[in-house]
């Protein structure tokens, strides 16, 4: 089989991997030496496909031969898909030749199983070796891990690799025994746990080094009948009990020949999209999942989970943004963690007005009922269900992939 | 009475140098008439029109509080030299120190590079303001302020896209000396060549290259950066690998979730026509659009000859360990947050045994009992009491970690009664099975769950020998506990107290008394 065949069949297959982050690893030059690639702590999309998707690293399955039989992926032993494997050295050039015309920041390689965990987390493990150690190469690489692989070899993949990850799936146990039945959340589990311990050691700067941008993992969303506060809480049970960096939900769209064991239609975008923007509230501004989703299983589709909130909350608005800390500013629905900062900046030159506010370009319309400033306050307090209705935004098409950046 | 000052300014240097002597001679932003004849000053763009599309989405400078730097020092402290004005004739003036800081200057270069011809008066107002003592003045919530950040956001946003959407090609075969082997075409919007450049000599490592703009080159031959006046758009070169990336920019796209409008977004027009895989792009939204690609494969994939792999669902199963009871364990719910159960550990015949309270994060995650801090403090106190690890059988009255979240910790959490009732199954059948002389219990919950009481108290029992059937039980402290004791003697004292208990458990287990 031709090279471009095989490119083409498995760039496809690994297309429903939504994690493209090339961002992380620690800092890295070539400038003046052998060998090729930076990476700058930022990561770079480098081009964006029609999907609405960056293009980061050239994101490959090094086969699509899989004797698992995942019901919600394409590649799944009983799939009827055309089958391709790379083979190390292919891999290894189409990487560095993609990087040298800049195309890609680096590598994203993940694999079908095949003969056994072992064999083909060896095959990964020894691209991401020959780029690094034969080819000098210093752009980004990340691995999928395998879960049920040796330790030894999860151990050789962080010494590579900028970034692992081990795919959950499913948010729980019950699902991935039901749609994935090759998988076992316990040695999951038992791989993200590796990962963390082996991170926790690579603290010490005499410890060797280990995947510096952490490791991640993805659910899909849509596949069964989970609701989303059992997809929160279990990215949360992860992010804290294996420090991840992301957890990346990706709407199941259903795939050629589907089995009857998963859904026919795709799960509303909208659904991951608010996932995505509840997952940052926990992450980045301190919300707890309880207080996203108290009396519903599931996120609001009609509003963002920063606005359902404050709906529920009415008794702590509005807040005086020339008088409360920044953390509460950011909980303010349009107001985000950059524009608190700034908010509270300018308190040190002066008080905050309206105008300014509408130069740091918050949306007004949404602020209006929640704050209070040198020259505004709300007038009667409207009931929340008005409030709502007011403030629905107008169905568009969503920044789907960036939101969550 | 002010006279109006006329210059023309071809670039941020040359401006700098002016609204030093400017600031210097006190002349205000109104008497000043700044006629832009840099390059690009033909082609300008109207301040909020920026053609960088979205600019919001650009990061913002950081914005920390930094060292001020001197307008006319030449002791430049950071030696970043290019953060200094230029100083030769400092002395001569005898003037007052004029200081801006370095974020302040930062953001005036930032915004100098952005393409309009109102730029330097806009800066010099800027300036001006700054040194009156009105630091809003780049603030992006004052008006000022407001049009420098748009302006630096549309000139980082446009580095960061030269650093994205630079193609460079290969020169094939034979190339004459000189020439570099990589050559990239790039129509930036704003004067960023030189901003944006450098980056790619950190990624080319000693690979020549080449980028022309329409307002100049920059090549380099793996050592320095040389700039250059503009040369004609090249020729494009017929370079093989372009093919392949063409291949691969179509079929990572996924069809069913067509998004044309963020592509658009990230991705503005105007840059497709240098890029290779713009191109596709028309082709491809048109095929998504026309429904033919609901299901997310591209066409020439689906139309290859598909096989399924013939392997029994049988021998598809990865071989395990089979799964140990504990880890299985549906008795309460601790098992399903948890990472592992995490057994006993020790001789089958241990004449002494020590019960803790639950594995930790660290015992979680490594599958072993007490090996996270408070283990370390349990072995410090065996070696007190001169009792050899391998020689007692260690445990936990629950096996599974109870822990809620805390960012990106785990907090410990006690185990509630019902939890260790339901985990004292497997307690019992560790205590059957090593049949100890002597239990040291650490904390309550280990004395609780080993009598099967619920309600009694360590305060009350603790340093005395119990007798439970046939086994003595010693309560004392879990050694969690004097990692969380905030006073130091307290500590030493709650420690000395668990080592008493430790020499006592043997003591007992060496003697002939036999409790009961
Ligand atoms: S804590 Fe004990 S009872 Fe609960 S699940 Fe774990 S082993 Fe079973």
């Amino acid at each position: 089989m031709k090279l471009r065949d095989k490119l083409e069949i498995l760039a496809d297959a690994a297309k429903y991997d939504s994690s493209c982050a090339s961002s992380g690893a620690p800092k890295r030059s070539s400038a003046g030496k052998d060998g090729l690639g930076t990476t700058t702590g930022m990561g770079i999309c480098h081009s964006y496909t029609p999907d609405g998707r960056c293009v980061a690293l050239l994101k490959i399955l090094f086969t699509n031969f899989c004797q698992y039989d995942c019901q919600y992926c394409v590649n799944r032993r009983s799939s009827n898909v055309p089958r391709a494997r790379f083979q190390v050295d292919e891999v290894v050039k189409l990487t560095m030749d993609f990087y040298r015309r800049n195309y890609i920041e680096g590598l994203f390689l993940s694999s079908g199983i095949v003969r056994s965990a072992n064999y083909t987390m060896e095959q990964l493990v020894e691209v991401a070796r020959r780029l690094r150690e034969v080819e000098l190469f210093r752009g980004y690489i990340h691995l999928k891990t395998i879960p049920d692989a040796d330790p030894q070899l999860i151990a050789l993949a962080g010494k590579y690799a900028d970034r692992l990850s081990v795919n959950i799936e499913l948010p729980t146990q019950e699902s991935v025994e039901k749609l994935a039945p090759e998988k076992n959340v316990h040695t999951i589990k038992m791989a993200m746990g590796t990962i963390r311990s082996k991170l926790d050691e690579s603290q010490d700067k005499r410890a060797p080094r280990f995947s510096p941008g952490g490791q991640s993992t993805q659910m899909i969303v849509g596949a069964d009948a989970s609701d989303d506060r059992s997809i929160l809480d279990t990215a949360v049970t992860l992010y804290s009990a294996y420090k991840l960096k992301r957890v990346y939900y990706s709407a199941f769209s259903p795939i050629p020949d589907s089995p009857s064991s998963v859904p026919l239609a795709p799960a509303p975008r909208l659904r991951e999209h608010r996932l995505y923007q509840a997952d940052f509230l926990v992450r980045g501004y301190g919300f707890q999942v309880p207080e996203l989703l108290d009396a519903d299983r599931h996120l609001a589709l009609d509003i963002d989970p920063k606005l359902a909130w404050a709906l529920t909350r009415r008794e702590l608005f509005p807040v005086d943004l020339n008088r409360a800390d920044e953390a509460m500013i950011a909980r303010v629905p349009g107001i985000g963690l950059r524009n608190a900062q700034r908010i509270v900046g300018l308190r040190r030159h002066r008080r905050v007005s309206w105008a300014d506010l509408s130069r740091l370009r918050c949306p007004m319309q949404k602020l209006k009922p929640f704050i209070v400033v040198s020259d505004y306050r709300p007038a009667a307090e409207p009931q929340s269900e008005q409030l709502r209705k007011a403030l629905i935004e107008p169905p568009r098409q969503l920044d789907l992939w960036g939101a969550a950046a | 009475m002010s006279t109006r000052h006329r210059y023309e300014i071809a670039d941020f240097e040359a401006w700098r140098r002016i609204a030093r002597e400017l600031l210097l001679a006190g002349v205000p932003p109104h008497d000043v008439d700044w006629l832009d004849v840099s390059d690009s000053g033909s082609h300008t763009l109207s301040l909020f029109e920026s053609a960088g599309g979205d600019v919001s989405a650009a990061r913002a400078p950081a914005m920390k509080p930094n060292s001020s730097a001197d307008l006319f020092s030449a002791a430049d402290v950071s030696g970043a030299d290019h953060q200094q004005m230029p100083s030769s004739d400092v002395a001569e003036h005898a003037a007052p120190v004029l200081r801006v800081s370095r974020q302040c200057l930062d953001v005036l270069r930032s915004a100098a590079m952005f393409r309009d011809a109102g730029r330097w008066a806009l800066l010099y107002q800027a300036l001006w303001r700054w040194q009156q003592g009105d630091q809003a003045a780049i603030s992006p919530a004052d008006s000022d302020g407001a049009r420098i950040h748009v302006m630096v956001k549309a000139v980082q946003h446009e580095i960061h896209r030269m650093h994205a959407y630079v193609r460079f090609r290969e020169t094939q075969g034979e190339r004459p000396a000189g020439s570099p082997q990589f050559i990239a075409w790039f129509e930036p919007v704003h004067e960023i060549l030189r901003a944006g450049a450098p980056y790619f000599r950190q990624r080319m490592g000693r690979a020549s290259w080449m980028i022309a703009t329409p307002g100049g080159i920059a090549q380099c031959h793996g050592e320095d950066i040389e700039y250059g006046p503009p040369i004609p758009q090249p020729p494009p070169i017929d370079d093989a690998g372009e093919s392949l990336w063409l291949s691969y920019y179509q079929h990572t796209f996924n069809p069913s979730r067509v998004n044309a409008r963020v592509m658009t977004q990230h991705m503005p027009v105007r840059y497709w026509k240098n890029l290779p895989e713009g191109k596709l792009i028309p082709g491809l939204v048109a095929q998504a659009n026309a429904g033919s690609q609901q299901l997310g494969q591209t066409d020439s994939v689906g139309a290859r000859k598909g096989a399924p792999i013939r392997v029994s669902a049988a021998r598809a199963m990865p071989v395990r360990e089979a799964p140990r009871t504990l880890d299985t364990c549906t008795r309460c719910e601790l098992g399903r947050h948890a990472t592992q159960g995490v057994a006993g550990i020790g001789p089958r015949n241990a004449s002494i045994m020590l019960v803790g309270e639950q594995p930790g994060d660290q015992e979680d995650l490594q599958g072993t009992v007490f090996v996270g801090p408070a283990g370390q403090l349990l072995n410090q106190a065996l070696e007190a009491a001169t009792l050899s690890r391998d020689a007692i059988y260690l445990t936990n009255a629950v096996k599974h970690f109870k822990w809620e979240p805390r960012g990106k910790r785990r907090l410990h959490k006690t185990p509630a009664q019902q939890e260790v009732d339901a985990c004292r199954y497997w307690l019992e059948q560790e205590l059957t099975e090593v049949a100890p002389k002597v239990i040291v219990t650490l904390g309550a919950t280990a004395l609780r769950s080993v009598l099967n009481h619920a309600r009694i108290k360590l305060q009350d029992q603790r340093g005395r020998p119990l007798r439970h059937g046939d086994t003595w039980v010693i309560p004392t402290w879990h050694p969690a506990y004097v990692l969380r004791v905030p006073d130091p003697r307290a500590r030493t004292d709650a420690l000395a107290d668990i080592v008493a208990a430790l020499r006592q458990a043997q003591a007992l287990s060496e003697s002939d008394v036999v409790a009961g």
